[in-house]
């Protein structure tokens, strides 16, 4: 899972919204550019490497950077766990490369695929962060996929509320995904995404002010005969508003493997 | 917390909509890694479920790209796969555990 800009980076977005005179408020505190998808594979083992990086003209708003390392479990037919480890650098010069946090993610698969108009799942996970400084954090809410002929579109809709003694954010962070999928190839399909985060709902600035980023992606799935799967979702995301990098490149790599 | 009410209220909802098994679903068996039988029929145009069963003592992956399906079968279970409503036509399947042996074709009619 992707995270930006932990409230150490906070001052550094609260200068850049000023520089930028736009803002109602700072960068939303959180951010994620994966698709989550409300399935679970039974006995399936994942190693995972997703990410993101960001690029902009204005030096204050440019470099921002996230990977993670996780490795996931298929429990059952109906639920899902990952353990992952963050690392990153805030945007801005100079910003070092730090350890982020653990995260633990739980996907819960809540209707078989295909069975009613829609897929539904929910997702939850608890981030412990690296330094006390920095307020825990959990995130939750519903996956929603659909089948249409040769596409597929998945929705997270996503909320996450910061605690421990290091919050500073009392009201819980809105924020979401979209994909649709034209599924071509196994190897090699085209979709679009969209990702958005609001900010916290007690204080929603407008539009201009809250993260907002879409562009195209390639997904696949790549046969590695008995040693697993090679799944991918690399793209380029375009900023759509001030508070957003002007390019983001995204990637999700995942090996699923079955002993 | 009142956003986690909403999708377990959704989920219970679709819970008790569930469908139980017919008689005449369609049914796959996995047997030496292969499926019996490696040709089958099902109807177009309308929902339907297919039963899987895998006879094997290891598991299998029931795998279309076409029906967009992938779904782990444990040894020794059968699951349901939910798909339709498919256009008359092919469509192949494969176990992804054990592609050079588990291949089939879907029929709809």
């Amino acid at each position: 899972m992707t995270t930006i800009a932990r409230p150490r980076g906070v001052l550094l977005c609260a200068l850049a919204a000023c520089l930028l005179a736009t803002l109602a408020r700072p960068a939303p505190a959180r951010a994620d550019y994966e698709i989550r998808l409300p399935e679970a594979e039974e006995g399936e083992w994942e190693l995972e490497d997703n990410g993101s990086a960001s690029f902009d003209r204005n030096r204050a708003k440019s470099g921002d950077a996230n990977a993670t390392v996780e490795i996931g479990y298929g429990v059952n037919s109906w639920y899902h766990t990952e353990i992952e480890l963050g690392y990153g650098r805030n945007a801005g010069p100079g910003a070092p490369v730090v350890y982020q946090g653990i995260t633990w993610e739980n996907t819960l698969q809540l209707t078989e695929t295909g069975e009613y108009w829609a897929n539904l799942g929910f997702y939850w996970e608890i981030t412990h962060a690296a330094t006390p400084a920095t307020p825990d954090d959990i995130l939750f809410g519903p996956l929603i996929s659909k089948d249409i002929g040769r596409t597929t579109h998945t929705l997270n809709l996503l909320f996450t509320q910061e605690f421990g003694p290091a919050q500073d954010v009392h009201s819980p962070d809105f924020s979401y995904a979209w994909q649709s999928r034209w599924n071509i190839f196994p190897i090699a399909s085209p979709a679009l995404e969209i990702f958005g985060d609001v900010g916290p709902l007690n204080h929603v600035p407008g539009l201009v002010g809250q993260q907002l980023l879409a562009g195209p992606t390639l997904v696949g799935d790549v046969s590695l005969g008995s040693i697993g799967n090679l799944k991918y979702d690399i793209g380029y995301l375009a900023g759509l508003t001030a508070a957003t990098p002007r390019y983001t490149v995204k990637w999700d790599l995942e090996w699923e493997l079955r002993f | 917390m009142r956003p986690l009410f909403l999708p377990a209220l959704l989920a219970a909802g679709l819970c008790a909509l569930a469908a139980t098994a017919r008689a005449d679903d369609p049914h796959l068996t996995i047997r030496d890694h292969r499926f019996e039988p490696p040709r089958i029929e099902v109807p177009a145009g309308t929902k339907f479920k297919l039963l899987v069963k895998n006879a094997d003592a290891t598991a299998e992956e029931f795998e279309s790209f076409e029906l967009h399906r992938e779904k782990v079968v444990p040894p020794g279970q059968e699951i349901p796969v939910f798909l339709g409503p498919l256009d008359k036509g092919e469509y192949k399947f494969f176990g992804d555990y054990h592609q050079d042996t588990a291949q089939g074709v879907m029929v709809a009619k």
